[in-house]
């Protein structure tokens, strides 16, 4: 199998507290990688090891055969990303925000209309951005992770904030981009719901933990297994998320 | 290059560029204002004229460039932590110790517009109100940059500190604080005092004398090189560790 992003037993703790306890996860070229979890399950502190934001306490990982920190620049010349809220600066339009990216990416100026475009900012681009509203600053961070399409996407519950039109829009989006231009996209949410509706794959975490790894058929088949209604993954991510937390439970009484 | 030219443009419609420039040109026109109302007073000190104009109307100047240096460095960092822009910084290929350093490049060329500005106006005294033949250019070039050389640790160590905190009041305060120190030890003697860099800030203004002082260059080159280098390392580790 061709994994683009593959983690190895990747941990991070902080102090007494594991955030993310022996991870690895699998992520092949070409695909959405779905990667689920209640709030603080973990997900976006492997995000952040994954960007080289914080260090992992133990394991390693790959991202298109580099390594952190080693080849930090040339990893983040690959992806684009999003992570926990839009940033941006204030004092800047969207456009203008847009094109300083553009300009650390080395790319052409197109490029920023074309990221405008993709998320639906056109005719907003030339206000400035801390006048957006959370879901245009939400697109506007997008616009950001899209910007020179990259060949991998790292977006961390990337429709926090929108309407349910803009979360139609933006799912859509998502959904066409590997099509569009051949790209990887690991995106993060706590709503089974709308990530069964784009990934190809999913990874189920929880406390830290990665509980399921592997396609929405491989979910499927494991619901039935497990006596849970295969049409309604949402129940089986949910009943394997308490499981795991009275599991825990259990432990902590012991 | 490319990130100097990347900053200047973050910088668009923050007014961190032009406010040492007022601040110079603020300090000009204070120079003249004081030599106009009071040159007899100033001329009748018994001092050397050239030092009289050098050191009487360092005080003030050297005031205006210290709030100048601690308001452009808080706006320098607030305008990166507003948007929480410094971290999308992070998630690009670009060296932040080298955005780090472009901005106390922007910083300091802009504090030397400052100064610039404000020797324009002592040279333009000095030679129209000064006492013939006492007006020495060479005097006022080496005191213009013994003034900016001690102004630097300042304005390295403000920036490393605003580089430290999200919220600009921090930094603000801690500048302030510092001004204090440096008033209330600038004048005491005590050689340990001279690491606070607003004791070296203030250093020409309580000399009686213009001439450049080559230890306390040394000093001022060595904190400025030390809370430079310290705050370029800092910045290489993400924040949100």
């Amino acid at each position: 199998m061709d994994y683009i992003i593959t983690t190895e037993q990747l941990t991070k703790k902080y102090k007494n507290f594991t955030a993310v306890n022996r991870v690895s996860l699998h992520i092949r070229k070409g695909s959405i990688y779905g990667f689920l979890g209640p709030n603080g399950a973990g997900k976006s502190t492997t995000m952040k090891m994954l960007l080289g934001l914080t260090v992992p306490t133990q394991g390693s990982f790959t991202v298109d055969g580099k390594q952190f920190p080693k080849d930090r620049i040339a990893i983040l010349k690959e992806i684009g990303s999003f992570i926990e809220a839009p940033s941006f600066y204030a004092n800047l339009t969207g456009r203008e925000n847009l094109d300083i990216i553009r300009r650390i990416l080395d790319l052409e100026k197109d490029d920023v209309e074309d990221a405008l475009e993709l998320v639906g900012l056109t005719e907003f681009g030339d206000r400035l951005a801390k006048k957006y509203s959370l879901g245009m600053k939400q697109r506007l961070g997008l616009a950001g992770a899209l910007l020179g399409r990259p060949p991998i996407l790292i977006l961390d519950e990337p429709t926090n904030g929108l309407d349910p039109a803009g979360i139609h829009e933006i799912r859509n989006l998502v959904k066409s981009l590997p099509e569009l231009y051949d790209c990887t996209v690991l995106i993060s949410s706590h709503m089974l719901s709308e990530i069964e509706l784009i990934a190809d794959d999913v990874g189920i975490l929880n406390h830290g933990r990665l509980l399921f790894e592997g396609s929405l058929d491989d979910l499927r088949q494991y619901a039935l297994r497990s006596g849970f209604a295969a049409d309604h993954l949402e129940d089986v991510f949910l009943s394997m998320v308490e499981k795991d937390n009275s599991e825990r439970k259990q432990r902590a009484k012991l | 290059m490319k990130t100097l030219a990347i900053e200047l443009r973050k910088e668009k419609r923050t007014g961190i560029v032009a406010v040492l420039p007022i601040v110079g040109v603020a300090g000009a026109a204070y120079a003249f204002a004081n030599f106009m109302v009071r040159i007899d007073s100033l001329l009748s000190l018994p001092m050397a004229p050239m030092d009289v104009l050098l050191t009487q109307l360092y005080g003030v100047i050297m005031m205006l460039n210290l709030f100048g240096i601690l308001v452009a460095a808080c706006m320098m960092y607030h305008m990166e932590f507003s948007g929480t822009a410094i971290k999308k910084m992070y998630l690009l290929p670009v060296s932040i110790p080298k955005m780090y350093l472009c901005k106390f490049l922007i910083l300091t060329v802009t504090l030397l517009t400052a100064v610039v500005l404000q020797n324009l106006a002592l040279v333009k005294i000095g030679m129209t109100d000064l006492p013939r033949g006492t007006f020495s250019m060479s005097s006022l070039v080496a005191f213009a940059g013994y003034s900016f050389v001690t102004s630097m640790p300042v304005l390295s160590f403000m920036l490393l500190v605003s580089s430290r905190f999200d919220s600009m009041w921090i930094p603000l305060g801690v500048g302030v604080a510092g001004f204090l120190t440096g008033m209330a030890l600038g004048t005491s003697g005590i050689a340990l005092f001279l690491a606070d860099p607003f004791v070296i800030l203030l250093m020409p203004a309580v000399s009686m004398s213009a001439r450049p002082d080559a230890v306390i260059v040394l000093i001022a080159v060595l904190e400025t090189l030390l809370f430079l280098g310290v705050g370029m390392r800092m910045s290489q580790k993400v924040r949100d560790e």
